[in-house]
């Protein structure tokens, strides 16, 4: 028969197929055909087809979708003698293949490292604040600030402070509100019949802040173990301090809890407060962590209350916080809208505040360890950019790490062919086994697993730079085991699903008569595409490097516009003796120049204010302002372009500015500008000097309009020049002694400190490092471990070639023309992979430096470099299997068959 | 020993296998089935009748030849085993008892028209 016969709807029978029991499926689809063909005769195609569909699903019935019961026993993969089996196959297979086990168990014991450590980094920062009961009902109240006519609003994570009493009052669906204000002092423990003890305030750079003066219903907000004293009211009485258990016991020492209700401790010189209450601290992560709970009632009954003014509506304090927590009848929603009218009713020119406004929100707690743009004085903000980072990076590496399993295995799945054909002539079924290859992985990714469980911890160690204090890896946690399970299976899925699938698809007829390759060239083609891959990757990250190394350099070593060789900064206690101090240090010897100012040229901090001029019309610049008196330019050699530094007085009445403010005044010579007058703050000041741009900020900012004037009451603190050019460290170190002790004169109670002013400057770029280091860190594991892969490869190569390169070389073939012939394939693979990351690479790293006002360019010398460089040490790799292979006699190589 | 219970769909189809001797497979014993009873049924349920007929032993089965209008697939082919025959007979004869004993003009007449 010829005539190709009509053809029932494809789908139907494969559904048929799919549902119909097997040992059923031949005599009824058989069935079906026949009437379908006479359907087709009778009726036509179209009606045929339809009928057809019916036929099979009128099939589905019970007893053809009933399997027939295997009649022979069956064992299971799980049964414990195969598993048995199992282990001692894989653990064989590993033992005689060391090199490879050892290959792969590095690389995945690196990937695993880098996926735990950053998993516990992970866990840790959502860890924060997500415990407290009624979680889902506490805000902070934050809002949108706006100062002046002209300017933009900006986040705040604080209100002014007469607002919670407001808030209190008017609206009804806020079931708490409570406020704390941040507090720095030293603590004194007045002692009975002792001296009294002093306990210093904390160090603002390492330790989270500790005192607050926090009203009564704080509490109602947030819930804590009581262990002395009155929940509901030890807090709602002036000098009233509740303590957490340590710190009590850091000022009482040992006894019993209740015993050290009604101690005084003495705040600020002056807050006598009574012990009232002791609580536990929370064993969970929070940004929450105060230990000292002052009754905010001390505020109106001390002098604090001319420091915080709890009836300001004008001003806004970043110490002062309000937390909120709704009824719950009410939304968040709902509450931003009242929130809003509140904010209209309250703010702006009608309401008395001017033209400064507030528009108040809503913040969720669970918010307030990510949201950078509400800040505050105690919460530590989790960098997500950076997490996500590390995220891509941690799993790139296993990624990479699970390439070579693959390539490796896949390599050498001739070795075992014959098994594979043995295992299915005797029964074995092609998921079994898949499984035994799979527990292979398992072995292997397990051991892996151990070993990173081992060095966890050191990592976590050598990397504390970037970690957050307080972060601890810990095994015995459900939430940690699950992770581990995870990313252990995770794993093994990656690496060992694929070399599994090939390994059992061998057909044992064609492997037992000794054909042992597959049609494997589709196979060499994702072998070769994984090792392009894996140097993609590598060198992405080489590029990232250099680049970012590139940038750093150019950010330390760019002229700044002024000079920061051997300035200390030293911050007074801002009031009039420091001019005293300032005119001590004149006198001490290998001091050159000492100047009175707000913050050095270059700072984290600025000011900004506006600036009114007049040339046809009146405008108004947004400038930031430099405050020091006349010695502020010669110090720190700023370069004067036009007129001259201001006069010494006493008061402000000269302004000198930079290139930047002359242009936006709209000047195109600097010389223009002397003569003209400003307004500041409502008066008029004449510009008598232009300097050269200088920058204020990290390169990341670009140079605003500045000006620098004499303006005494901002300009307390010293920028000290010494002059120990040439000098030993240890003259160095005399000269800072000579300024201690002036300090010492004249503050004789306060400690001294001092800072240079080029740590600082490194100091702001301290971001930028850590990137630095982490980009270093990922492409040395990224390069290594591709290297581990591409020499297990090439070691491989060069085995199966034995004979071939005998033959070669009893044929005259010399050493370089057999390196050669092994490298070739690699090498090309590598110039493969320079061709796929460069352009990667080129936006990745362009995205990084738009970050930076101030930036290096992307030279095209960088690309070459690291092309370069993964290509030599790619050769370096692959040329030692390869030397090797070419050097051995060929005598050795033949002489068996 | 109680016979083994038979419906009436199977009763038919067992004696459908019967008529057709050699040549009774799913598609035979289905057009046949239509033929003479002249209402239509459906493959499945020749399908299914077959099946739980073979599992109480009234049909024996072997696979025939594979025909090209199939799709190259075999033919399951029935025949009635001893204890089916013997279920028939049964059958038979206590239709024909019971017809025996019908009283004469007890059953309204009808006309036949063939």
């Amino acid at each position: 028969m010829s005539a190709k016969l009509p053809q029932p709807p494809k789908w139907a029978d494969w559904l048929l197929e799919f549902f119909c029991a097997p040992h059923l499926l031949e005599e009824i689809q058989g069935d079906l055909y026949e009437r379908f063909q006479r359907q087709v005769q009778l009726f036509g195609l179209r009606s045929a087809r339809q009928q057809y569909v019916w036929a099979v699903l009128s099939f589905l019935k019970p007893f053809a979708l009933k399997r027939k019961p295997n009649p022979y026993p069956n064992t299971s993969l799980f049964h414990p003698a195969m598993l048995q089996n199992q282990f001692k196959i894989a653990w064989r297979n590993l033992w005689n293949h060391k090199a490879t086990a050892a290959i792969n168990l590095l690389g995945l014991t690196l990937g695993i490292s880098a996926c735990l450590v950053l998993g516990v980094v992970i866990h840790f920062e959502l860890s924060f604040d997500r415990f407290h009961p009624d979680q889902e009902r506490i805000y902070r109240v934050v809002g949108q600030a706006k100062f002046g006519k002209e300017g933009a609003f900006n986040p705040i994570g604080f209100v002014p402070r007469a607002v919670p009493a407001a808030l209190r009052e008017e609206l009804v669906d806020l079931e708490v509100v409570a406020t704390f204000h941040n507090m720095e002092s030293a603590v004194v423990v007045p002692r009975a019949g002792q001296d009294a003890k002093t306990f210093p305030s904390r160090n603002m750079d390492k330790d989270p802040a500790q005192i607050v003066l926090a009203e009564q219903e704080y509490f109602d907000i947030f819930s804590y173990e009581w262990l002395a004293g009155d929940p509901s009211s030890a807090l709602s009485e002036p000098y009233r301090v509740v303590l957490t258990e340590p710190k009590a016991r850091l000022y009482f020492g040992e006894g019993d809890l209740k015993s050290f209700l009604g101690r005084e401790l003495v705040y600020r010189d002056s807050i006598r407060a009574t012990l009232s209450g002791i609580i536990k601290p929370w064993a969970q992560h929070t940004d929450l962590g105060f230990t000292d709970f002052i009754s905010a009632a001390s505020i109106r009954a001390s002098f604090l209350k001319q420091e915080i003014n709890l009836d300001e509506w004008t001003d806004i304090w970043s110490a002062s916080q309000v937390f909120v927590k709704r009824s719950k009848a009410s939304d968040e929603a709902k509450l931003n809208a009242q929130l809003k009218s509140f904010s209209q009713r309250h703010f702006g020119p009608k309401a008395g505040t001017g033209d400064f406004v507030v528009n108040l929100q809503l913040q969720p707690i669970s918010d307030l360890h990510f949201n950078r743009a509400y800040m505050d004085n105690y919460s530590r903000k989790a960098h997500l950019p950076t997490l996500y980072g590390l995220t891509g990076v941690a799993l790139f590496i296993l990624i990479i790490a699970a390439i070579n399993f693959i390539n490796l295995s896949t390599a050498q799945a001739t070795r075992r062919s014959r098994e594979v054909g043995m295992r299915k002539v005797l029964g074995s079924s092609r998921g079994s086994l898949i499984g035994q290859f799979m527990s292979e992985t398992l072995i292997l990714t397990s051991l892996s697993m151990v070993l990173a469980l081992l060095v966890a911890n050191p990592i976590l160690h050598s990397l504390r730079s970037f970690i957050p204090a307080g972060v601890h890896f810990t095994l015995f946690n459900p939430t940690v085991m699950l992770y581990l399970l995870g990313i252990t299976l995770l794993t093994v899925f990656l690496a060992g699903f694929y070399p599994a699938v090939i390994l059992s698809a061998y057909r044992p007829a064609l492997v037992l008569k000794g054909a042992t390759a597959l049609a494997g060239s589709s196979r060499s083609y994702l072998r070769k595409g994984l090792i392009v891959f894996q140097f993609t990757v590598s060198l992405i990250f080489i590029i990232g490097t250099l680049m970012v190394g590139r940038q750093l350099n150019y950010m330390r070593n760019k002229d700044l516009g002024f000079s920061a060789d051997q300035v200390i900064m030293i911050n007074t206690k801002h009031d009039d003796k420091s001019s005293v101090l300032a005119e001590k240090v004149r006198q001490i010897a290998g001091v050159k120049q000492v100047a009175m100012q707000w913050s050095a040229p270059l700072s984290e901090w600025y000011s900004l204010t506006n600036l009114k001029y007049k040339r046809e019309e009146e405008k108004e610049v947004e400038v930031s302002g430099k405050m020091g008196d006349a010695n502020f330019i010669p110090l720190y050699q700023l370069k004067l372009v036009a007129g001259r530094n201001y006069r010494p007085s006493d008061t402000l009445t000269e302004l000198v500015i930079n290139q930047s403010l002359v242009k936006s005044m709209g000047f195109k010579k600097d010389a223009e500008a002397l003569g003209q007058l400003l307004n500041l703050n409502g008066r008029d000041y004449p510009v008598v000097g232009v300097v050269a741009d200088f920058h204020e900020n990290s390169l990341q900012a670009p140079i605003r309009p500045t000006f620098i004037a004499y303006i005494p009451s901002m300009s307390k603190n010293l920028g000290v020049k010494l002059n120990t050019a040439g000098q030993t460290m240890g003259e160095g170190k005399v000269v800072l002694d000579k300024i201690q002790k002036a300090w010492l004169a004249v503050y004789p109670d306060d400690k001294f400190e001092y800072t240079f002013l080029d740590d600082a400057i490194a100091n702001l770029y301290r971001g930028e490092q850590k990137i630095s280091t982490l980009v270093n860190t990922a492409a040395a594991i990224a390069i290594l471990i591709s290297c581990l892969g591409l020499l297990g490869l090439a070691t491989f190569t060069a085995e199966q070639r034995t004979k071939e390169i005998g033959v070669r070389k009893v044929l005259g073939a010399s050493i370089s023309s057999i390196v050669l012939l092994l490298s070739r394939d690699f090498v090309q693979l590598v110039f493969l992979a320079i061709v796929i990351a460069s352009p990667l690479a080129w936006w990745a790293t362009q995205l990084w430096l738009k970050n930076f006002a101030y930036r290096v360019n992307l030279e095209w010398w960088v690309f070459a470099l690291a092309g370069v460089m993964a290509l030599g040490i790619a050769l370096l790799t692959v040329s030692f299997q390869s030397l090797k292979a070419a050097i051995r006699n060929p005598v050795e190589s033949l002489k068996s068959e | 020993m109680r016979r083994t219970y038979l419906g009436e769909f199977e009763e038919i189809v067992l004696l459908t296998v019967a008529v057709l001797g050699e040549g009774a497979y799913g598609v035979s014993i289905t057009n046949e089935l239509d033929e003479q009873s002249g209402r239509s049924v459906s493959l499945s349920a020749v399908h299914a009748a077959l099946h739980r007929l073979e599992e109480k032993g009234m049909l024996s089965s072997y696979l025939g030849d594979a025909t090209a209008e199939r799709g190259g697939r075999r033919k399951r082919l029935f025949s009635v085993t001893a204890l089916g025959s013997q279920t028939l007979h049964e059958i038979r004869s206590v239709r024909e008892r019971l017809w025996s004993s019908i009283p004469p003009n007890s059953l309204p007449s009808i006309a036949f028209e063939l």
